[in-house]
């Protein structure tokens, strides 16, 4: 080889080094364009979210209108990612009050739009028949969501949750359920699980959801609560918050306030998630008697 | 003291000089072009590549090798003349599945990645129709491939 041959290497080599090192910033520009891209997104997604948690929180209820038939209440309510299903319900009516609790089917935007339908839906129910039976009640918001969303193509709107209903004059609590959660907590400690029918809500129109009474003591308290709660994974070995810790939990406190329960719950379940990401929504509301 | 063959095919060297070594296999129809050196300037490269157009006349090459392994630069001008003249004037000879080893370094695959880019800026993707190719990391690999690509088409 001789000088002529290195020469020419020489100069194949500094223009392939400048070929790639252009190309390289090509890919650079390229990845920086699309990244700024994706930021902007991201920027306008998470807009739009806030915007929509603010719309969503808007609807939660004034939890003082229980305390003006109970001792006290509180209720916490924790989207996954800042809307979902999860949805609070509280509303007086002439001999009473009702409140819920409802979990829409998923999480996200789609379960943040049935979140809402079931609220506004409810509060229609509310407002234009004086119903005082929760059996009723949760019959007419089912046969209202399986026509308006589902059919016989497409079964997109369901929920499960606990409907209450507290008839002031005669100081009875009546309760229906569709596969919602909710404990009585009485004063020794003891958490009970209170029963509920088996369908869920918008899955069948004629579907029959029982009625309850729930003799109750002064003091003792009522909990409920969707399974984002419960469901939660983390601790030592990433298992489920679980039920059985949940009642755990209130047994060990159940001589607090509502309000203390409440955060007592709320920095459980934190403790619990550690730094994993919320499962699922959640929520919970806490009575008094 | 017997020894055992790098490979059970024997290539007989066509073309050698102190850039290359073409050799050829005929059962296989194969040709293999490996790079000697670390650079091979522009006219040694022509030269090797239209011996090759000239020996397929005699010689069926249906599957042609081009062991980079030891380049250490990529010529653009080369390859610009290799893709777009050289590679489709030997469609019509009957030559369409090229198999290539390069250099085990990541630099080098990024020229080539470079390189090949400006070629299809310049002259399209299309530039490629036609032609199969195959990046393998040996000469035994892609007698492996032929062969099963030989046995597929039976």
């Amino acid at each position: 080889m001789d000088i002529n041959y290195y020469k020419e290497q020489l100069q194949a080599k500094e223009d392939m080094l400048a070929r790639t090192t252009g190309f390289l910033s090509e890919i650079q520009n390229s990845l920086t364009e699309k990244n700024n891209y994706l930021a902007n997104i991201q920027q306008d997604i998470f807009d739009s979210v806030n915007f929509a948690k603010l719309i969503q929180t808007s609807l939660l209820p004034d939890v003082d209108i229980l305390k003006i038939f109970f001792n006290d209440a509180a209720y916490e309510i924790s989207q996954q990612i800042g809307i979902g299903g999860d949805t609070i319900f509280i509303k007086s009516t002439n001999s009473g009050v009702v409140f819920c609790l409802l979990d829409a089917t998923g999480h996200g935007i789609p379960a943040t739009m049935l979140s809402i339908s079931g609220s506004l839906i409810l509060n229609d129910i509310t407002s234009s028949l004086e119903i005082d039976n929760p059996s009723v009640l949760l019959k007419l918001l089912n046969y209202r969501l399986h026509k308006t969303f589902n059919n016989d193509k497409r079964s997109i709107a369901h929920f499960e949750g606990i409907v209450f209903y507290y008839c002031s004059k005669q100081n009875m609590l009546t309760y229906s359920s569709a596969k919602g959660k909710a404990f009585l907590i009485n004063l020794n400690g003891n958490v009970i699980s209170l029963q509920s029918s088996k369908n869920s809500v918008g899955e069948n129109p004629n579907a029959e959801f029982e009625r309850f009474e729930l003799s109750f003591q002064k003091g003792e308290k009522l909990m409920l609560f969707s399974d984002g709660l419960t469901d939660q994974f983390g601790g030592e070995h990433d298992k489920k918050f679980s039920v059985l810790r949940l009642k755990q939990l209130l047994s060990g406190h159940s001589h607090k306030t509502v309000s203390e329960l409440k955060e007592i719950i709320y920095q459980e379940h934190k403790a619990w998630k550690g730094n994993n990401k919320q499962t699922d929504d959640l929520s919970y509301k806490l009575i008094e008697f | 003291m017997k020894t055992i063959p790098k490979n059970p095919f024997e290539f007989k060297i066509v073309y050698n000089n102190s850039y290359v070594t073409l050799s050829y296999n005929e059962g296989l129809a194969m040709a293999i072009c490996k790079a000697d050196s670390e650079y091979i300037p522009i006219d040694e490269f022509k030269k090797i590549f239209l011996f090759v157009s000239e020996y397929i006349e005699t010689s069926k090459i249906c599957y042609f090798v081009f062991d980079k392994t030891n380049l250490r630069t990529f010529h653009q001008p080369s390859m610009e003349w290799y893709f777009a003249v050289w590679k489709p004037s030997l469609i019509v000879k009957g030559l369409v599945n090229h198999y290539k080893i390069l250099p085990k370094l990541e630099w080098f695959a990024k020229a080539v990645e470079a390189g090949k880019h400006e070629i299809f800026q310049k002259y399209g993707k299309d530039i490629l129709n036609g032609i199969n190719i195959t990046y393998v990391s040996s000469i035994n690999e892609a007698i492996e491939q032929i062969q099963k690509d030989k046995k597929s088409s039976l």
